[in-house]
């Protein structure tokens, strides 16, 4: 009985981890990928109600300390199956109708969805590490998918490389904070006394990895090669999901690992904050490709959370997990509308000037689109609002009011690209007279509730809030 | 309230059905929105004329940190603006109903017009802040739709942008004087801040929010440098000029100052900053009007005027400043509608707004005529009309400032020159005089049209004549909102010969001198380049501006994301000696003193023969295979240290492992193109350097390690376990083959697939190889 208690704590990582394994075989035996597809979706919901299940019960260890469930991780859970869900239910007809309707896609995204899971649940460097791999050697692979195009070769190598790269960063600097204090597991990282040398390099290297993972600027260079090579369902499953588990897994070790140092490296949040969020934004302005400028614009959404992040109090922790739920629905949302123009073959859908008055020829999706870039600029009563708000009031209250204002005045300039991106939509005649599709029903289903998260979570952000504080005890 | 807001939201997302319904009739059933909306507002005026304010407060989102109550708030003065709101947007959008009849856009006119509305009601009727600043944005927001209503054009499109830019920037900085407003003081809500003044003034952030707030509503109420939005903010068609930009949204950052004068005024930072400001802005664009022929042009310049005039009154700050503010909005928004709505007609009867093409048009439109005189003589302030008895009330405030007195009545006087004699451009130069030819043949516009202007221009009289109309019951309330405390005046027409009338008289004159010398005066060369500085300037700044950033993110986008692995791996490289660097000497206090006298001669030897190879690498070589061999000698180099070390099973997975890269990778580089040969000298020293850096920074973390006293606990475990527990005497082995057996295996079954990848390409080479042969 204790075991399968054990086991509960970890269910969505058991879930995802068996249907991995079980939609390889699947495909093996059947060969038919629909079935993957359904079995994927399956799988993932149960992961889902699992995941659920453990946020709203008590927190706590697991596994001899292994990992930790509940609360934070419990959470990061849901929002990386939420993510990881909805870029599933888009996946099918987008890769049946651009031909690459490959079943290896379920599994490996499920694998790599396995191991954002063990990220988040993560209570021990090693439990960590080998979340961070499983997650980033399926994405790898994912990335890649589109074997005879060169974008997406090249994306997949320059991924590969510069992740390899970035993980011995990550690699040696938990070497080094082992070295330093003794322990892998995170609450004993943060009991160990010892200060020195040894701890600080090692917290700069961890950082290091972990700012990639996250696309940091500089490390961002990955970004936009590997969102504009991938599969666009498969770009919005690793723009949200996995960006979600590594800052989910960023703030389980800062809160439980480092917490005492907070003073301290809370600069070099602060300076890499502001490059991301300016750098980010300014080159998302002068993007012509839509998945290139939704890259450059989820690296300047990075840049907010940091922001978060560096205010380093239990408030803007609850608050950087609002804003990565908010990011999650707007971000697979907008993706998928993408993926959506996409799938008509004879004009090149990404490049935004082709959009031009699409808005009105398919109004549903215009609409749809205008939710979820309005959500991003940070309009209400969207849900990207809520969480904007909520970051920046939370560093405020930590006293960080020069980054905050350095941070709107960023947010500024992404007013014009992402509406840039309307006006093509519904200011611009249309000259191609192309006759849209009809999307699926399963789709077009999706994006609306997708859509409706964002308003109602816009409207009516306080039952959600008022849970994530609850993890912290925030009581103002 | 919230009724009335959300109602006209509502309305309006179901608008384009209703006008598909009902077609030509839908105007009239929209009107009825703002309509009866008005005569809701309209029923709170006996308890606001007795002093009162209303608060209705509906909880929205209830979060730990703070509550964003939809919560409304009302007192003369937002109740004036509500009623300007709502009285001129039924009138709106009956006269937009004729003067886009048929067009194809109308039922989205209908739409984006009635949001609008909504969301400048909140602006006006909200009480929380936050709320405040999310109906301020879909005011800046609904007028981008609105002035790119034409988006077929470009100019449209460009004058939308640009709106939206000045004024969403503007609004941030709002939003950010009104964060800081709620922390410093803890009071969210408008109802409790205005009792809160003294905490705002005196606390530290007190001029940091003044100049967000001030940021956000001088770029909402175009002043000066802000001021060229506006005027080109005249693509919009006719009925959202008279709306947005004269009677409304424009006077959101008069409001905005004006609510909040309580709370922020009354330091000499922010007389002289409004003040200051709108005495610029009054006189610069009331000259800037008479460059320009447009209608609309001259017409949107004087609103400048209007707007800068307003900004100063409430800059002076004194009891008569308020009540010459609560006149003058008032009699502007009436007035400018009017004037607005007829040159509208104008154009849309006689097909050109340019004064210059227009002529004798009375005898073709005659009520048009008439109301644009009423309009325009209230606008020059000439009595009995109510722009006159505003007029006065700005001399007596400008007469009785506290500092600069003569400055700002000489100001004030020179602009309203030029603003008299803009009215009468306005009202005489198109209906008077011998007819010309315009490219459509003109007749009265249609009654939709008409009624608005008419309207307006009678109640403009009939509040000159009869004041006692409004001043208790709502310029009253309006003042004393304004100045924070009960103020108690009335109003007239004849105050008796005093400065502030001799002044009205000479204004008068001059103004009308000014007028029948303004073809010379438009054509000279000093108008001319006045029209530039000041008109075309500024447009010229926010577009470099525009561009300049384009041009930065676009430098940046060739510099830092220019495709090429090796510039990404370098910065990410440069990044991370910055970062652990930085964090490394900065947290640390260690001294680095490394011991080298053990270091053997034959050491050094190897170590020199790895630094060697580095050289090769890096500089003399343009071939990827001397690279790869090169790398491949540095790791048997390290093979044999730790060989020299007595740590043979490292030395040997090192040679293995090594061997295995170095076959792999040339496997691989055969696929590859060859490399370019030209890579200059620059470069080399460039990546040499990060390489030194790189090098140098993780020595440096190896003395740091090996620095820490070395905890022995888990040697003397094996030590003391190997023996009993795995019945070995050396250590090393029991620990790969025993304790650790699994990992040894793991490493093992990693060569193993290495080596079979190797196979593998080896294969695929030879196919390869095979297959060219073949061809």
């Amino acid at each position: 009985m204790e075991s399968v208690n054990e086991l509960l704590t970890i269910s969505p990582i058991v879930i995802i981890g068996f249907a991995g394994l079980f939609v390889m075989m699947l495909d093996a035996f059947t060969g038919n990928a629909r079935w993957s597809f359904y079995a994927s979706l399956f799988f993932c919901l149960a992961a889902l109600a699992g995941a659920v299940q453990n946020v709203l019960g008590p927190t706590g260890t697991s596994f001899y300390s292994l990992v930790y469930y509940g609360g934070t991780a419990s959470f990061g859970a849901v929002l990386v199956l939420t993510g990881t869900l909805f870029s599933l239910c888009l996946s099918k007809d987008y890769l049946e109708q651009t031909g690459n309707h490959i079943a290896e896609v379920y599994s490996l995204v499920l694998f790599a969805a396995f191991g954002m899971l063990l990220l988040v649940q993560a209570n021990h460097m090693i439990v960590l590490f080998l979340g961070i791999e499983s997650m980033s050697i399926a994405l790898y692979a994912l990335a890649g998918l589109l074997r005879d195009q060169k974008k997406s070769v090249e994306a997949a190598l320059k991924y590969f490389l510069l992740g390899a790269f970035s993980t011995g960063f990550l690699l040696y600097g938990i070497a080094l904070l082992y070295g330093s204090t003794g322990s892998l597991a995170l609450p004993e990282i943060a009991e160990a006394s010892d200060k020195g040398v040894m701890y600080w390099a090692g917290v700069g290297l961890l950082f290091t990895g972990f700012f990639f993972k996250v696309s940091a600027v500089p490390f961002h260079m990955w970004t936009p090669d590997v969102y504009q090579g991938s599969p666009t369902t498969v770009t919005a499953f690793m723009a949200t999901a996995s960006k979600s588990a590594a800052f989910v897994a960023f703030i389980l070790v800062l809160s439980r690992a480092l917490p005492d140092t907070s003073q301290q490296w809370q600069e070099v949040l602060w300076i890499f904050a502001v490059f991301t969020m300016v750098i980010g934004n300014l080159l998302a302005l002068v993007q012509e490709n839509i998945k290139r400028m939704l890259a450059y614009s989820s690296i300047a959404h990075a840049g907010y959370i940091m922001v978060g992040l560096a205010a380093t109090s239990g408030a803007a922790y609850s608050a950087v997990l609002y804003y990565l739920f908010a990011y999650t629905l707007m971000n697979v949302g907008a993706f998928g509308v993408v993926a959506y123009y996409e799938c008509h073959k004879n004009c090149d859908f990404t490049e935004i000037k082709n959009y031009a008055g699409l808005g009105f020829k398919k109004p549903i999706m215009g609409i749809l689109m205008s939710v979820f870039l309005f959500s991003m600029v940070g309009i209400p009563p969207f849900a990207g609002f809520i969480g904007k708000y909520r970051v920046f009031a939370a560093a405020i209250d930590e006293g960080l009011i020069s980054l905050v204002i350095i941070g709107v005045l960023a947010s500024a300039i992404s007013v014009y690209y992402y509406l840039s991106v309307l006006v093509y939509l519904y200011m611009k005649e249309d000259e191609t007279g192309m006759v849209m599709k009809r999307p699926s029903t399963l789709y077009s289903l999706a994006l609306i509730i997708l859509a409706l998260l964002t308003i109602y979570f816009g409207v009516h952000p306080g039952l959600l809030t008022d849970f994530l504080g609850s993890f912290y005890s925030v009581t103002w | 309230m919230l009724t009335v807001v959300g109602l006209i939201f509502i309305v309006a997302l179901i608008a384009p059905w209703i006008y598909r319904v009902l077609q030509d009739k839908a105007g009239w059933v929209l009107a009825l929105v703002p309509f009866s909306s008005f005569l809701y507002l309209a029923s709170f005026f006996p308890e606001i004329a007795a002093g009162g304010s209303i608060t209705q407060s509906v909880t929205w989102v209830s979060m730990d940190l703070f509550e964003v109550n939809l919560a409304f708030y009302l007192d003369g003065l937002s109740l004036m603006f509500g009623l300007i709101i709502t009285g001129i947007g039924t009138f709106i959008v009956l006269y937009g109903s004729g003067y886009l009849a048929n067009h194809a856009y109308l039922p989205r006119f209908f739409t984006a017009v009635l949001l609008f509305m909504g969301s400048m009601l909140g602006v006006v009727l909200a009480d929380n802040l936050i709320s405040i600043f999310v109906f301020w944005e879909l005011t800046s927001f609904t007028s981008y739709l609105l002035i790119g209503f034409n988006h077929e054009q470009e100019s449209s499109r460009k004058a939308a942008l640009q709106a939206l830019l000045v004024t969403g920037i503007g609004g941030l900085a709002l939003l950010g004087g009104m964060v800081l407003m709620g922390f410093a003081s803890g009071a969210w809500e408008v109802s409790t801040l205005l009792n809160e003044g003294d905490i705002i003034r005196e606390h530290p952030h007190y001029l940091a929010i003044l100049l967000l707030v001030l940021g956000g509503a001088f770029t909402k109420s175009a002043q000066f440098p802000f001021h060229f939005w506006l005027p080109g903010a005249m693509a919009a068609p006719t009925p959202v000029s008279a709306y947005l930009h004269s009677a409304t949204m424009v006077k959101a950052g008069v409001y905005l100052l004006a609510r909040f004068h309580p709370v922020l005024g009354f330091t000499d930072t922010w007389m002289m900053l409004v003040g200051g400001f709108g005495v610029v802005t009054l006189l610069i664009s009331a000259w800037l009007s008479l460059s320009f022929t447009d209608l609309k042009q001259i017409l949107a310049y004087s609103t400048v005027m209007a707007l800068g005039t307003m900004m100063m009154l409430i800059g002076l700050g004194t009891e008569l400043a308020m009540q010459g503010l609560a006149v003058y909005v008032l009699s502007h928004a009436m007035y400018k509608g009017a004037l607005f709505m007829v040159a509208g007609g104008i154009d849309h009867e006689a097909g050109t707004r340019d004064v210059l093409k227009l002529g004798g048009l009375r005898s073709l439109m005659p009520i048009s005529a008439i109301a644009a005189m009423i309009a325009a003589l209230s606008m020059a302030g000439i009595p009995p009309l109510f722009g006159f008895i505003a007029k006065e009330l700005v001399y007596e405030a400008a007469l009785g400032a506290n500092f600069w007195a003569v400055g700002f009545i000489t100001l004030a006087v020179l602009a309203n020159i030029a603003i008299v004699s803009a009215s009468l451009i306005v009202a005489i130069r198109p209906f008077y005089g011998p007819k010309t030819e315009t490219p459509k043949k003109a007749h009265e516009a249609p009654f939709l049209m008409w009624i608005g202007p008419l309207t307006l221009a009678v109640l403009s009289a009939l509040f000159g004549l009869l004041p006692f109309i409004v001043d208790s019951k709502l310029m009253v309330p309006v003042a004393s909102a304004v100045w924070g405390s009960e103020l108690d005046f009335y109003l007239s027409l004849w105050h008796g010969i005093n400065l502030p009338l001799i002044l009205s008289v000479v204004t008068a004159a001059a103004g009308v001198g000014v007028y029948f010398i303004w073809d010379s005066i438009r054509e000279s060369a000093p108008m001319k380049v006045y029209q530039m500085i000041f008109a075309r300037f500024p447009v010229q700044v926010y577009e470099s501006l525009v561009n300049g950033m384009l041009n930065l993110a676009g430098f940046q986008t060739r510099v830092l994301q220019n495709g090429l692995m090796s510039n990404y791996l370098i910065t990410i490289m440069v990044a991370a000696i910055a970062a652990v660097g930085y964090t490394f000497f900065t947290k640390s206090g260690v001294i680095f003193n490394p011991d080298v006298s053990e270091v053997q001669i034959h050491e050094w030897a190897i170590a020199f023969g790895i630094v060697i190879s580095l050289g090769v690498m890096l500089f003399f070589t343009h071939s990827r295979l001397t690279m790869v061999v090169a790398a491949g000698i540095i790791g048997f180099g390290l093979a044999l240290i730790y060989l020299m070390h007595g740590a043979a099973d490292l030395a040997m997975t090192q040679v293995l492992v090594e061997t295995l890269t170095v076959i792999l990778v040339v496997l691989v580089l055969i696929h590859i193109p060859k490399m370019k040969e030209s890579r200059s000298i620059l470069y080399n020293s460039r990546d040499a350097i990060v390489a030194i850096a790189m090098g140098t920074l993780m020595t440096l973390l190896i003395f740091a390690v090996t620095a820490v006293p070395f905890d022995a606990f888990i040697s003397e475990f094996y030590a003391d376990a190997s023996y009993p527990l795995a019945h070995g005497r050396n250590i090393v082995n029991v620990i790969l083959v025993d304790f650790r057996a699994l990992d040894t295996m793991g490493e093992v079954v990693v060569v193993a697939i290495a080596g079979l990848a190797v196979y593998a390409l080896i294969k695929m080479t030879r196919a390869g190889a095979e297959k060219d042969v073949k061809k």
